[in-house]
């Protein structure tokens, strides 16, 4: 089966109270994800990760560092999914909690094997 | 593979009992920042579990967690402010004893410290339940106002001025003395009843987030009945109290989520596990010499859960305890209740006369409860125009649809019984 890279880009994180979650929130998001993650179990080859906020830019011209693009364009994080097509990988993703949110969209691109 | 599984309100519960844990150690006029620092720990956690799974012991790594946040934050006010608040920060312990406070069981008598500040006399009483809301059962300011059906901003408030008031006192970081734990216990308990009948009485909210402010007031009932502080006959009568009515709630309402009566109720969905429960404690309450309001009320409670049936409930026991919690507790409610199990124990004649040369207080006689009562009474006398009228006044005064037509089925014209 094809392989998906999925981009996570989201507006960096507003900061004050207004919006974090309560307790109560992040358990039911605690509880959403791991179904997710149970139901699609064989679909997931690297369940990925947050990417830290710095970083570098490399470019023959040498090394600078971030913000490598527009800050609305950030990514903020990256997975690896196994799917028949993209509409499948498309489905996988939707389906799990917290990854298209209002503000942050996923960009999902094929891993060509040779 | 499954997921791992936490137990049921695990974030909500153990961010009270961080909060409370580490209130108790860097003082109450801290609690703030706590409670940045607990919420923190717990994004962390959402973050790292679901990508790592679960540590081995999900309460250390918590307790680790938040206990660095709040080291942290209060060593760079510290530095920023120029305040020595080094004796504070000291006292805080390190993370590995924070594993043994866990086995120590400390935790419940940081949860029941926290508890007792909440109940500060000189904090208002509503934001006082707000406070025991927000710190010791992890609810947030737009759950709370869900529950007490309160604005936000009105929640926000009663919030701040707790909090307020907190920052003036500056409890003392050793805790509380014997004196002050039974000084204020009264209140603790009136908190910990208020939080059970915001749960048990309201007829505005769906039954699931009712319930389970019942559940949060018997698990810190609970909590307070295990330890020294709280082990007084009162305690074990509301906790009495608690169970006996939560028992019976699931049967108080038809699957549609109408309002039924205590006639109407099927007995066999009461839950008598629970009833068991609640009588155990009952037993336990009976010692000492004081007779509590909260006496009272179980003891009607109970009543009705022993009863095999409506027409086979020993009113004249009913109407004795409701006379005690007269006394105890005077109360217009209380008297009509009473009028109420009157008129079943000797006839609707002997209920009217309980409540003859009685002037109810204004809130009273515009309640629909109050109109109710009469429309009912007058109608088993036969004395239709008057119950006609008191009919019509209580259905203008139904606070909700539901209550709106349980009136409506009790007080139809012309229907005996």
């Amino acid at each position: 089966m094809p392989k998906y890279l999925c981009i996570r880009r989201s507006q960096p994180r507003q900061t004050g109270t207004g919006g974090k979650p309560s307790p109560a929130q992040m358990e039911e998001m605690y509880a959403k994800f791991n179904a997710w993650k149970a139901k699609f179990q064989q679909n997931i080859v690297d369940l990925g990760g947050k990417l830290g906020s710095g970083g570098k830019v490399l470019t023959s011209d040498g090394a600078t560092d971030g913000p490598f693009v527009e800050a609305k364009e950030v990514v903020g994080g990256f997975m690896i999914l196994s799917a028949k097509d993209v509409e499948e990988a498309m489905e996988i993703a939707r389906q799990c909690p917290g990854v298209v949110t209002p503000g942050s969209s996923l960009e999902i691109r094929e891993i060509s094997t040779p | 593979m499954t997921a791992p599984r936490l137990v049921e309100h695990f974030f909500r519960h153990e961010y009270g009992r961080l909060v409370a844990m580490l209130s108790c150690r860097v003082g109450v006029k801290h609690i703030e920042v706590v409670e940045d620092a607990v919420q923190s720990a717990l994004m962390a956690a959402l973050e790292k579990w679901t990508l790592a799974g679960l540590p081995d012991n999900p309460s250390a790594w918590l307790f680790r967690v938040a206990h660095n946040n709040l080291i942290g934050e209060l060593r760079q006010r510290t530095r920023r402010r120029r305040i020595l608040e080094q004796n504070a920060i000291e006292d805080i312990g390190t993370p590995e004893n924070g594993s043994e406070i866990f086995l120590a069981g400390e935790v419940r008598d940081d949860l029941l410290g926290m508890l007792f500040h909440c109940c500060d006399e000189k904090i208002p009483v509503e934001s006082q339940l707000v406070l025991a809301l927000k710190t010791l059962c992890g609810f947030d300011i737009r759950e709370i106002a869900l529950r007490l059906f309160l604005s936000e901003a009105n929640v926000y408030k009663r919030l701040s001025r707790a909090r307020r008031r907190l920052q003036e006192i500056r409890p003392r970081l050793d805790g509380l003395t014997a004196d002050q734990h039974s000084s204020r216990l009264p209140a603790v308990h009136q908190v910990l009843y208020l939080l059970f009948t915001e749960g048990y009485l309201s007829s505005h909210a769906e039954m699931a987030i009712r319930a389970e402010l019942c559940n949060e007031a018997i698990r810190l009932a609970a909590i307070l009945a295990e330890h020294p502080a709280g082990q007084t006959p009162e305690t074990f009568a509301l906790l009495a109290l608690m169970h006996l009515h939560a028992a019976r709630m699931t049967a108080r309402q038809d699957p549609s989520g109408g309002l039924l009566l205590l006639k109407e109720q099927d007995r066999a969905l009461w839950d008598w596990h629970r009833i068991q429960i609640g009588l155990e404690w009952l037993a336990r309450s009976a010692q000492g010499n004081r007779f509590s309001r909260y006496h009272a009320e179980a003891g009607i409670a109970a009543e009705h859960c022993l009863a095999p049936s409506f027409q086979e409930t020993r009113w004249e026991k009913v109407v004795e305890c409701y006379s005690l919690l007269e006394r105890i507790a005077p109360s217009p409610l209380h008297k009509l209740n009473r009028a109420v199990a009157v008129a079943e124990w000797q006839g609707p004649d002997a209920g009217l006369a309980v409540l003859r040369g009685f002037e109810p207080p204004a809130w009273l006689v515009g309640s629909y409860l109050w109109a109710a009562v009469l429309a009912d009474l007058h109608r088993r006398c036969g004395h239709a125009d008057t119950a006609d009228r008191y009919r019509e006044a209580a259905l203008r005064s139904a606070p909700t649809p539901a209550v709106k037509e349980l009136l409506r089925r009790r007080l139809r014209i012309g229907s005996f019984g």
